[in-house]
């Protein structure tokens, strides 16, 4: 409960950023941080809870974000249904995939590498299929009304990423304590010994993977929303699969605030880091890059992590060094 | 953020100076009088809108100098900041006092999102007009951006005819959309051809798969049937690719009279070296918007490859002595005076131009003047800019082929520095 409570408090606190940060850009940068905080969390739950680590978390979010702006252009349908059937695609697609991989047992690197073929797969069927506007891309007309799922304020697009994010993170906190998130982790730490005790491990996956599609294709359709233009690299692209992981892994993985406090580090800190380094091409990144191999190396387990092992170190039961 | 400083401290000092000169010279006491009682009560009631002789006007350069088009980000790059250089050099916005342009630079990585982010940014930083973004994905979310602030934003090479049919108001583009370009690069290929005597009959298209590359491949390949080619194969590739020994390969099996590339530079470059290597033999290679074909850098690297490429593509007016002035300003700066740069120059120099007519800085009269504009200081084959919808409809490409290790205009008549060599010789 008391995870509860700071969480609500954290997304409270943010909710109220944009009654008193009157910087556009900077406010633009703290949604793109709970954006990448919603795609790293959606990873989590598969990745952190299910113990099922994707490279292809693309294939999601790029199916929701397809799914609306086809829906708009081809088939005139309001993009506020084309945000709930986006997520419900995206967990459609997911429970496929996860079908196909997990009737074959496949784990770890194969599973990996299985997810990254999918979304490369569907790349392609992007650039070559006609109603996704194939390597063109797929242009949603500039309609600027709330009805349309277009703002012309920066903080309704921001509130609407606030309102997305808190119900994944609230589904993470109801798995860390509920019983479905119970046989997630046992599934996580050791599958053949939760068969034994009578979890459903294809069962529990099917569901860990359903759940982090649906909120990966939440994301899509919140991107193809906010910028208007998808193109087949932009929706299925590794960037986003990379982002996904990557939030998660640096804020630690498993956690409940991992992929927030990932999230915020990665954004805000690159955002200070080309403040501070200035406008030389590639310069910030290399620096960027250069501390998080120093964080990956010093820190495996995430940002998280070192909060537990301060705190381990404070009470004396000494596992800081693990 | 702000990196090059206000080029006109010094020179601004010096254009003052000049028109104090004037001034003691040629005004009446009544109208200095007049003139003095007029700032003064701008002064005393504000006018927020007009900038102080001191203040630079900041313009937003949003490029991708980072990711798999850094190469030419940074030629737009440094095509705008020569711009710049050159107005702060001839004493800056004289309408309003002379001030200069102070350049405001974004990376949008390769990126639309990041692009919008940093296009938001540039605004929030008192950007008067943003000249962005090269690709055409990035320019759609660039100027979507700016347009909710109804920012003048000037495209400088982004070619997707979806960037000005979207009635954005602030959007306008100097340049040839991939819709005309096209269409000019067929019905030129069929003249090419016929004077020929018609050697070529098969066509293939290799390009990349992005926008530019997918719809200009499109428009390709539903033109070119009505003049009598036959695309026996389109093949798409990615971006990067770094192997186009396969495609190569394909090309040498289907055995086309002409093979047309459009594609981006690092993967032109590739592909007309592995066609060289593997000896694949063509009536000739017509590129259009070939990212090398129209490349010193590329010729001066790969003489061989590119002997005889034609292309179809922007290019300076190779008889304007602006033109030429420019290139060799360029190149004393080391750069290749590659299309990216002109391109980008031309974007700067068109919204200065607006500015300075609109002598303020107003962005809804900024855009105003570059609805109406007639700017011709482009060295350009374009003629007057007329704008239509955000679209110049003089902006047109040329034809040019490398003959004996120089790029010649061959078309249109009037700029051509040579004539066409076609077929490509054997051997």
């Amino acid at each position: 409960m008391r995870q509860l409570i700071i969480l609500l408090a954290i997304f409270a606190l943010i909710a109220l950023t944009p009654l008193w940060l009157t910087s556009e850009f900077w406010l633009n940068a703290v949604l793109l941080t709970v954006y990448a905080a919603l795609l790293g969390q959606a990873w989590n739950i598969l990745a952190g809870f299910g113990g099922q680590f994707s490279f292809g978390h693309a294939l999601f979010f790029g199916t929701g974000a397809y799914c609306v702006a086809v829906l708009q252009i081809q088939f005139g349908v309001n993009p506020w249904i084309g945000f709930v059937l986006g997520g419900l695609l995206g967990a459609l697609v997911a429970l496929a995939m996860g079908f196909l991989t997990f009737r074959y047992g496949l784990r770890g690197s194969y599973f990996a590498l299985v997810t990254l073929a999918f979304a490369e797969v569907f790349r392609i069927l992007s650039n070559s299929v006609s109603f996704t506007g194939a390597g063109e891309g797929i242009l949603i007309p500039l309609d600027r009304q709330a009805s349309q799922m277009q703002f012309t304020q920066l903080s309704s697009y921001f509130w609407l990423i606030c309102a997305i994010t808190l119900a994944c993170f609230l589904t993470v906190w109801w798995l860390q304590n509920g019983r479905l998130g119970a046989r997630m982790m046992a599934v996580r730490d050791n599958e053949e010994a939760a068969a034994a005790i009578g979890v459903n491990a294809m069962s529990v996956k099917l569901q860990a993977i359903a759940l982090s599609g649906f909120f990966s294709g939440l994301a899509g359709v919140f991107y193809a929303q906010k910028f208007l233009y998808l193109d087949p690299s932009i929706a299925f692209g590794p960037a986003v699969s990379v982002e996904s992981l990557l939030v998660a892994i640096v804020g630690g993985i498993g956690t409940l605030f991992g992929p927030l406090l990932g999230a915020a580090v990665l954004h805000i800190f690159a955002e200070l880091v080309r403040h501070v380094i200035g406008d030389e091409p590639g310069l910030s990144m290399a620096v960027y890059g250069s501390i998080l191999v120093i964080m990956v190396l010093f820190a495996p387990r995430g940002i998280a992590g070192i909060g537990r092992s301060v705190r381990s170190v404070l009470k004396g039961t000494g596992d800081a060094g693990r | 953020m702000v990196v090059t400083k206000p080029k006109g401290r010094k020179g601004e000092e010096m254009t003052d100076k000049k028109h104090m000169r004037g001034m003691k010279q040629g005004l009446d006491r009544r109208t200095f009088l007049a003139a003095t009682g007029g700032v003064a009560a701008m002064s005393a009631f504000g006018m927020p809108h007009i900038a102080r002789a001191a203040d630079p006007v900041k313009v937003g350069l949003v490029h991708p100098v980072t990711g798999f088009i850094a190469y030419s980000g940074n030629q737009c790059r440094q095509g705008a900041l020569m711009a710049i250089e050159d107005i702060n050099n001839a004493g800056g916005i004289k309408s309003i006092g002379g001030a200069p342009l102070e350049a405001l630079l974004g990376d949008s990585q390769g990126k639309p999102d990041i692009g919008a982010a940093e296009t938001a940014k540039m605004v929030e930083a008192g950007a008067t007009g943003i000249v962005a973004g090269y690709a055409s994905s990035i320019t759609l979310a660039t100027t979507q951006e700016a347009a909710k602030t109804n920012t003048p934003h000037v495209v400088d090479v982004g070619v997707s005819d979806k960037i000005v049919s979207r009635g954005l108001k602030n959007t306008f583009r100097l340049g040839p959309g991939y819709g005309k370009i096209a269409n000019y690069a067929v019905d030129n290929l069929d003249a090419i051809n016929r004077a020929a005597d018609s050697p070529a009959k098969t066509v293939m298209i290799i390009h990349e798969e992005s926008a530019f590359g997918t719809g200009t491949a499109g428009l390709l390949e539903k033109r070119l049937p009505d003049r009598g080619f036959e695309v026996i194969e389109v093949i798409k590739h990615a971006n990067p690719t770094r192997d186009f020994t396969n495609i190569a390969l394909q090309i040498k099996a289907a055995k086309p009279d002409l093979i047309i590339p459009a594609q981006y530079y690092n993967e032109y470059v590739l592909l007309a070296r592995t066609l060289r290597q593997q000896r694949v033999e063509a009536a000739g290679i017509y590129s259009v918007l070939g990212g090398a074909a129209s490349s010193f850098k590329f010729v001066e690297e790969f003489p061989e490859a590119a002997n005889y490429i034609m292309d179809c593509n922007h290019w300076y007016n190779p008889l304007s002595k602006e033109a030429l002035r420019r290139k060799k300003a360029a190149e004393d700066k080391g750069l290749y005076y590659t299309y990216e740069v002109y391109l980008a120059y031309n974007a700067v120099a068109f919204l200065a131009d607006a500015i300075e007519r609109a002598g303020s800085l107003d962005k809804q009269a900024i855009n105003d003047a570059m609805a109406s504009s007639d700017w011709d200081a482009h060295a350009m084959p374009y003629g007057p800019t007329a704008m239509i919808d955000g679209q110049n409809e003089g902006g047109q490409p040329v034809n040019t082929q490398v003959l004996d290790g120089k790029i010649e205009v061959i078309l249109p008549d009037e700029f051509a520095t040579a004539k066409p060599v076609f077929p490509t010789p054997k051997g």
